[in-house]
C-alpha cells in the first residue's frame, strides 16, 4: 500500500498512474488534495485500483476522480473510500468513479464507500458504468470518421 | 445560527413514556419454550404445530446449518446477542380467532391501544395480528376471499395448502443463505401466507401487525407471498415491542414471487423498542414484466440489518426500493438493498434516505449485479444521508458489479447536515429554528413518505417530529 500524507495548508495534486492500493491522509488543518487516476485496459487484463482518502483534521478538502475504460474481456475494479474522523468539521470531500465498457465481455466493479463520523461536512460520491452512447458515435461517424476512429476519440476525451 | 435567534425548544410532555411500552405478564401463556435452542426445541415446535414430515426435516437441516455457520462480522455489532437466553417459541393463546371479540382480553387491549381494529374497519382488505410467536387474529374482506385471494397465517397456510407451500417454501431464500435465514427456517412460527390468483387486483392493503410482548423473546415469522400473473397486491407490516432491559431478537424471512406482469408492493413500518435486534432477510423473484416495490421504514430497534432484494429474472422486470432509516442514541441501522439483474431490459432504482442523530449510526449497504444476459438494463441508486450532530455517523457501502456493456448504471450519494443557509432562509421568515429544522427533515424524506398509505404518511411525519423534539442545541 502506498501512503501519502498531506500537512497543514498544503495543496497537493496526486496522479495515480499504476493500479494498486493508495492511502491518502489529510493530517493537518487546511490540507487540500486533488487525486486523479485514469486507466485503459484491454485483452484479458485485470486491474484493481483502491484509494482511501482519510480526513484526520478539520478544514480539509479532497477531490478524487477515477476513470477507467475496459475493452475485450478485461476486468476493471475501482474502489474508493472516504473516511472523515470525528471532530473534523468544515471538510469537503468528493469521489467520482466513471467506467466506460467497450465490449460485452468486459467486466467492471465500482465500490465508492463513505464513512462519516461528524456532521459539519459536505461529502458525496458518484459512480457510473456505461458504454459509449450510440448517439455520440453516430455524431462523429456522420462527419466521416469510421466507427473505430470515433470510439478512439471518445475514449481519449473520456480519459483526458 | 442559534446565536442570534431566540431559542425555543419544545419538549414532548410524555418524553419518558414510550407509547408502545406497556406489556402484559406472560403467566397466562399457553406455551413457552425453555430458553436456548437445541434439536429438541426445534422438534418441539414442529410437534406442537403438528407439521408434515418434510417440514420437520427442513427445520432440522436448517438447525444444523445454523450451528455450523459463524456470526457475520461484516456489518453491525452482533456480539451481544445471547442465543441461549432467548425463548424461541411463545404461544399466548391456543387458537387464531376470526372475530375481534374472541381474542383474549390482554392481547386485545394491546392491539386496541395500537389502533388496529379501527384501521381495519376503515382502510384495509385484510388483517393479521401476530403476538409473540403466533398469529392471534385474522380476517379478510369477503370481496377478496370470493375472488380466491388467500390470506392466512403461515401455519394455517401450511395446513390448508401444503402443496402450494411445499412448492415455494424456502426456494428463493434457502436455509443456507445466511445464519439468520437458517435460524428462521429452523424455528419459524407465524407470519403471513398470501396468494393472489391470476388477474386479481387487491386494491386495499393487506396488513399484518407484529408485536413482541415477552422479555427475551425471539420472533421468527415467515412470510410467503405469491402474486400470480397479472395480479397485484400491497402488503403492509408494522412492528412494535415493549420496553425491557434485555433485548429480544426478531429474525424474519420474507419470500415473494411476482409472476408475469404482476405487481407487488411490500411496505414495512418498523418501530421496535430500542433493544431489539432486527435481522431480516427479504427477497423477491420477479418474472417477465413484473414489478416489485419495497418500501422500508426503519425507526426503532437497537440493530437492524436488512437488505430487501429483488432478482429480476424475466425480460422487462422492474424493481424499486425506497428505504428510510432513522438512528438515534445507541442505534445502528444497517440497511440497503440488492438488485440482481439477470434478464434483458430490466430496470431498478434504489432510493435510500437516512438520518443520524444523538450518536446514532446509519449505514447503506447495497449490491447491484448486472449479469451477462441483462442487456439494456438500467439501474439508479441514490443515497442521501443527513447528520444532525457531530457525534453521529453515516456510512455508505455500495458495490456495483457489471458483466456486460449495454447498461446504464449510476450511483450517487451525499452526506450533509442541515444547511445554515437553509435555516437562515426559513428563520428570516419568522419560523423558529426548531420548526425550520423539522420542516427540512420532513422535506428530506418527503418523496418516500408520499409512497405510504395516507394514514401512515401522517403518522410518519408525526413520529419524525417527535424524534426531532428538543434536538436543537
Amino acid at each position: 500500500m502506498k501512503r501519502i500524507e498531506v500537512f497543514r495548508d498544503q495543496l497537493k495534486s496526486i496522479a495515480i498512474k499504476e493500479p494498486g492500493e493508495y492511502l491518502v491522509i489529510l493530517k493537518e488543518a487546511g490540507a487540500e488534495v486533488d487525486i486523479r487516476g485514469a486507466f485503459k485496459i484491454d485483452q484479458k487484463n485485470k486491474i484493481e485500483v483502491s484509494v482511501v482518502i482519510h480526513h484526520q483534521a478539520p478544514n480539509t478538502r479532497a477531490n478524487t476522480t477515477l476513470r477507467g475504460v475496459a475493452g475485450d474481456s478485461a476486468h476493471i475494479s475501482l474502489k474508493g473510500k472516504i473516511i472523515i474522523d470525528h471532530a473534523c468539521g468544515n471538510s469537503n470531500s468528493f469521489l467520482t468513479e466513471r467506467v466506460l465498457l467497450l465490449s460485452n465481455q468486459a467486466h467492471a466493479e465500482c465500490v465508492p464507500d463513505l464513512e462519516i463520523h461528524t456532521d459539519d461536512v459536505k461529502c458525496s460520491h458518484a459512480a457510473s458504468i456505461t458504454r459509449i452512447p450510440e448517439a455520440h458515435l453516430f455524431y462523429l461517424m456522420s462527419r466521416g470518421l469510421s466507427r473505430s476512429e470515433a470510439e478512439k476519440l471518445i475514449v481519449e476525451g473520456f480519459l483526458s | 445560527m442559534a446565536r442570534f435567534a431566540s431559542k425555543k425548544t419544545s419538549k414532548f410532555e410524555t418524553e419518558d413514556v414510550y407509547e408502545h411500552g406497556y406489556s402484559y405478564p406472560t403467566s397466562g401463556y399457553a406455551h413457552i419454550s425453555r430458553p436456548g435452542l437445541s434439536e429438541a426445541v426445534v422438534k418441539e415446535i414442529s410437534h406442537l404445530k403438528g407439521e408434515p414430515e418434510w417440514m420437520l426435516k427442513k427445520r432440522l437441516e436448517a438447525f444444523k446449518i445454523f450451528t455450523a455457520k459463524s456470526m457475520p462480522t461484516w456489518g453491525a455489532d452482533l456480539s451481544e446477542i445471547n442465543f441461549d437466553k432467548i425463548h424461541y417459541y411463545l404461544r399466548a393463546t391456543n387458537k387464531q380467532e376470526k372475530t375481534w371479540e374472541e381474542v383474549p382480553a390482554e392481547v386485545k387491549e394491546t392491539f386496541e391501544r395500537l389502533g388496529i381494529p379501527e384501521a381495519e374497519r376503515e382502510m384495509l382488505a385484510g388483517v393479521k395480528a401476530q403476538y409473540d410467536s403466533e398469529v392471534v387474529y385474522g380476517s379478510l374482506k369477503e370481496v377478496f376471499a370470493k375472488q380466491g385471494v388467500i390470506f392466512l397465517s403461515m401455519d394455517d397456510g401450511l395446513r390448508e395448502y401444503p402443496d402450494l407451500v411445499k412448492e415455494y417454501f424456502s426456494k428463493i431464500i434457502p436455509a443456507g443463505d445466511n445464519k439468520f435465514a437458517a435460524l428462521n427456517t429452523a424455528t419459524w412460527s407465524g407470519g403471513s401466507f398470501v396468494y393472489v390468483p391470476k388477474g386479481v387486483q387487491v386494491k386495499l392493503p393487506l396488513q399484518t401487525y407484529f408485536r413482541i410482548n415477552a422479555e427475551n423473546a425471539g420472533q421468527f415469522e415467515r412470510t410467503l407471498i405469491i402474486v400470480d400473473e397479472g395480479a397485484s397486491a400491497h402488503y403492509v407490516e408494522a412492528c412494535t415491542a415493549p420496553t425491557f432491559s434485555t433485548g429480544s431478537l426478531h429474525s424474519a424471512v420474507v419470500e415473494i414471487y411476482v409472476k408475469k406482469g404482476a405487481r407487488c408492493q411490500y411496505t414495512t413500518v418498523q418501530n421496535w423498542y430500542k433493544n431489539v435486534y432486527n435481522l431480516v432477510t427479504k427477497r423477491a423473484l420477479v418474472e417477465e414484466e413484473g414489478e416489485m416495490i419495497w418500501v422500508d421504514f426503519n425507526m426503532g430497534s437497537k440493530v437492524t440489518m436488512k437488505y430487501p432484494s429483488f432478482v429480476l429474472a424475466g425480460r422487462g422486470a422492474r424493481g424499486e426500493t425506497l428505504s428510510m432509516a432513522l438512528a438515534g442514541a445507541g442505534q445502528h441501522q444497517d440497511t440497503g438493498s440488492k438488485a440482481i439483474h439477470l434478464a434483458p431490459h430490466t430496470s431498478s432504482s434504489i432510493i435510500s434516505k437516512s438520518i443520524s442523530k444523538g450518536g446514532g449510526r446509519t449505514s447503506y449497504r447495497g449490491l447491484i449485479n448486472i449479469g451477462p444476459n441483462a442487456k439494456n438494463s438500467k439501474n439508479t441508486v441514490i443515497c442521501d444521508a443527513l447528520l444532525l450532530d457531530g457525534n453521529s455517523r453515516s456510512d455508505t457501502y455500495p458495490v456495483e458489479r457489471i458483466y456486460n456493456s449495454e447498461v446504464a448504471v449510476q450511483h450517487e450519494a451525499t452526506v450533509s447536515k442541515i444547511g445554515e443557509d437553509q435555516l437562515f432562509y426559513l428563520m428570516s421568515r419568522g419560523i423558529t429554528e426548531e420548526d425550520a429544522s423539522k420542516m427540512i427533515v420532513n422535506g428530506f424524506i418527503d418523496e418516500l413518505v408520499r409512497k405510504l398509505p395516507l394514514e401512515y404518511a401522517v403518522e410518519m411525519n408525526r413520529l419524525i417530529d417527535h424524534e426531532m423534539e428538543g434536538s436543537i442545541g
